[in-house]
């Protein structure tokens, strides 16, 4: 398919996935600063403020909302704010303006399920959100991506559109489960007796609901909720699809399909990058990963999948045209 | 129960319907019982409220860009369809298919030896200051001998019923997919009205093209790879050119998805570079190529022309054929036909002044109030004076412009364009149309039966055109001249045909 094309099809996808998953951050942090209540209040400033490093965005916020970091500040912030390119507003519009111009590949009904939810969601205010309360405003949020995605699945052709469309969803996906378990990190960090607590182990449970895992954690026969065992799910487990193993896993499937036929690109950097960081991920020990640091081992393996997405780029999208294979 | 035409006011007008109050031409005979039988306006606006809900479903619309909206306007359409009987069309069929041929062998002849400016018929200065003149494609051979592929010909009628020839659109002409989104909502509406009228069918039109494109591919490409070039998503036709590249089956690109190398094209693709034989661009000249033609434009792909010159890539239309569609070659036209074919024209163009010719030109500034005048480079219904229509001040700024540039003005007088009954709101009233049909010139000239019939839906309004508050209805070419009337019935005359 045309470059611009398959480009424009991946961003929607790492966009809708990106929305997605910082609907399931705030979601999070809205239940762990419940299950703080008892210590803190929730303005504290360290109830909300991971969210802003997690976002990677917070130059951005502390430039538009100042120092004070309140829970109106973040949520408009990371729901609302056009602003902020990260925003799930800013998403959904994102991903809308692509599938308006792939409006041909996509069903009829793909694109209406999108604007519609694009025409609702940019009405709602920080007021809508605290009406209907955190847990039942994210969980429609969700629900309405998640509603894209099937009627996506049963509707798209899986033809190289499709592989590209899962492609940047599952290398998004990846990269946003890296980050939310990177919330508790920072949630802990100011308190690192407390691990084991209690306390702890209902965050875990949170941790596990926000990537809706907790029920397949349990049925994975893993035993208690823990650090270690939560996370090595998150990270390691081959068959739930919001892992971080299993999310690459997926994108490395996507190339395959990809490149399928097309021998000039059996051995391109993006799907050899990607195999790479699974293999990896696959030998990785968890509780040597804890021990060492689990913030920068996750700040690695976001980098990694930084390097496969410049590879699809170089390799599919904005390659060089001197070099490139002529088809005959 | 009232008849639905009860009070239709016929106007000083030709009437497409009604011969006299009513009494209808034999061709819409038919189509008046059928429409006496509905109960009442209801129903009939009724069924206008399917038609356009099917046009916003199939998603037939106009993009009016703008964040909030999401929404697109659906170009308007009237459930009464144009009826054109057998032997108008075959006249209209012969006067198009000649005039093609004399555009043709004119672009041709300016683009080689410019033998009807040596032998003065057009005059050299004419063709020199024609915005649209390329003299870069002086002496460059064109595919097949063929200087213009496809032609929208505006055609209007007049008071007395006459079809004349409005204008030509000889670069990029647009509205051929609302002639075949039109055609299937009126299948879904009046099914049994279709068959028994004997509408000839336009369906081929998307065939007929990609013939006309497939055979414009350099002689030693066996399976030519089409694509149809858009300004991108945003340009108020994009769903006429993304309806068009469905129905044929072709890539849609756009500036950037092309390269060219060793001047030859290709497009990106994620597997790589796939060469490109032949682009029917929906862009206009100015914007092909930042290399040779406007450097701002951002649309285009550079090196383009290049390629072109050298007969790697097939344009359609060529670059080039602006200069025949300029306002005041129009003038020249039926002396193209006497030039080159030796004929008369078989249909006439409207009286037209010149304001570059100084008799002309007198006669115009004297006139203002009563012509129509327009700028030879614009379309759309942009940069034109109805004179009966416009205040002093309007009359008084146009005057200036044309003592500023004379060579950039016509003036023609204002026609009172037929009309045909339309569906308003409370009630069946006349409104002004015209017709442009889509004639392609390929292996030989084929014109789809029908066209684009455009209606002005404001009231009183002259201007059809969609950017100004215009609308369409499907245009019905009938298959023979017994206009729809059954079998069974007895036939008159020795031209009837049964299909």
């Amino acid at each position: 398919m045309l470059s611009r094309v398959a480009n424009l099809i991946y961003w929607m996808a790492r966009q809708l996935e990106r929305a997605e998953n910082t609907a399931r951050i705030v979601d999070v942090n809205a239940q762990l600063v419940l299950d703080l209540q008892s210590r803190q209040a929730a303005d504290d400033p360290r109830s909300w403020e991971p969210l802003v490093y997690v976002s990677g965005e917070e130059e951005k916020f502390f430039e538009l909302y100042g120092e004070k970091v309140t829970e109106r500040a973040v949520v408009e912030f990371m729901l609302f704010d056009r602003r902020n390119s990260s925003s799930v507003l800013s998403c959904v519009s994102l991903a809308r303006e692509n599938a308006r111009c792939v409006r041909d590949l996509l069903a009829g009904e793909v694109w209406e399920t999108l604007n519609t939810f694009y025409l609702k969601l940019k009405d709602d205010d920080f007021a809508r959100y605290a009406q209907l309360g955190s847990s039942e405003y994210l969980n429609r949020v969700k629900a309405q991506i998640q509603l894209f995605y099937g009627v996506a699945e049963s509707m798209l052709p899986r033809s190289d559109a499709w592989w590209f469309f899962q492609l940047g969803r599952h290398l998004e996906r990846a990269d946003n489960t890296s980050r939310i378990i990177d919330v508790k990190y920072y949630m802990l960090l100011p308190d690192i007796a407390a691990v084991g607590t209690a306390l702890d182990i209902i965050q875990w449970g949170s941790v596990l609901r926000s990537c809706s895992a907790f029920e397949a954690f349990r049925r994975s026969r893993r035993g208690l909720l823990s650090l270690e065992r939560v996370v090595d799910y998150l990270l390691r487990d081959a068959v739930f699809p919001r892992s971080v193993v299993f999310s690459v896993a997926q994108a490395e499937h996507a190339l395959a399909q990809i490149v399928n036929g097309a021998d000039h690109l059996a051995n391109n950097p993006a799907s050899q990058l990607a195999a790479a960081l699974r293999i990896d991920l696959e030998k990785t020990e968890t509780r040597a990963v804890i021990a060492a640091g689990l913030h920068e081992f996750l700040d690695t393996i976001q980098v990694r999948l930084n390097d496969v997405h410049v590879a699809i780029q170089e390799t599919f999208i904005e390659y060089a045209t001197d070099k490139a294979k002529v088809l005959a | 129960m009232p008849d639905i035409f009860h009070g239709y006011d016929h106007g000083r007008f030709y009437d497409e319907m009604f011969a006299a109050p009513g009494r209808p031409r034999a061709h819409y005979q038919r189509l008046h019982e059928r429409f006496s039988r509905l109960d009442s306006m209801g129903n009939l606006l009724e069924r206008q409220r399917t038609a356009d809900q099917t046009f916003v479903n199939r998603g037939v619309t106009f993009t009016v860009y703008s964040d909030t909206a999401g929404t697109e306007k659906i170009f308007p359409f009237d459930l009464i369809p144009r009826i054109v009987p057998a032997h108008e069309w075959a006249h209209l069929e012969r006067g198009l298919t000649q005039r093609m041929e004399a555009l043709n062998l004119f672009l041709a002849d300016i683009y080689s030896d410019q033998r009807i400016l040596r032998e003065g018929i057009v005059p050299r200065e004419m063709v020199n200051t024609s915005k649209h003149f390329r003299r870069e494609m002086v002496g460059i051979p064109v595919p097949r001998n063929l200087y213009v592929h496809i032609n929208g010909t505006d055609l209007i009628r007049d008071e007395g019923g006459v079809y004349r020839v409005l204008e030509d659109n000889l670069r990029t002409p647009s509205g051929v997919s609302y002639v075949l989104e039109n055609r299937q909502v009126m299948k879904r509406v009046f099914p049994n009205m279709i068959r028994d009228y004997h509408v000839r069918p336009v369906e081929t039109y998307t065939s007929d093209l990609l013939a006309l494109l497939m055979r414009l591919a350099p002689d030693h490409v066996l399976e030519p790879t089409v694509v149809l070039l858009t300004p991108g998503v945003f340009n108020s036709a994009y769903f006429e050119h993304s309806f068009l590249a469905r129905q044929m089956g072709i890539e849609i690109v756009e500036g950037s998805d092309l390269v060219v190398e060793n001047d030859r094209v290709y497009m990106r693709r994620s597997d790589g570079l796939a060469p490109v034989h032949v682009i029917y661009r929906r862009l206009d000249d100015d914007f092909l190529d930042p290399t040779v033609f406007r450097k701002d434009s951002l649309l285009g792909v550079p090196g383009l022309v290049d390629a072109y010159r050298k007969g790697n890539v097939a344009l359609c239309n060529p670059i080039g054929t602006g200069v025949a569609d300029d306002k005041a070659m129009y003038y020249y036209v039926p002396d193209m036909i006497k030039f080159y074919l030796g004929q008369d024209p078989i249909l006439e163009n409207i009286q037209t002044f010149l304001s570059s010719n100084a008799n002309d030109l007198g006669y115009i500034l004297e006139n203002l109030p009563k012509l129509v005048v327009k700028s030879v480079n614009e379309a759309g219904g942009y940069g034109m004076l109805v004179g009966p229509h416009s205040t002093q001040a309007q009359i008084d700024e146009f005057r200036a412009k044309i003592v500023d540039n004379p060579r950039n003005f016509i003036a023609q007088p204002t026609i009172g364009l037929s009309r045909c009954p339309s569906v308003c709101e409370s009630s069946i009233e006349g409104r002004h149309i015209d017709l442009r049909p889509y004639i392609l010139n390929g292996e030989t000239i084929k014109i789809m039966p029908g066209g684009l019939t455009r209606v002005a839906l404001r009231k009183g309004s002259l201007v059809v055109n969609s950017s100004q508050g215009g609308g369409s209805k499907d245009t019905w070419v009938l298959a023979a001249d017994d206009h729809g009337q059954s079998q069974s019935q007895s036939q008159e005359g020795p031209e009837k045909l049964i299909v």
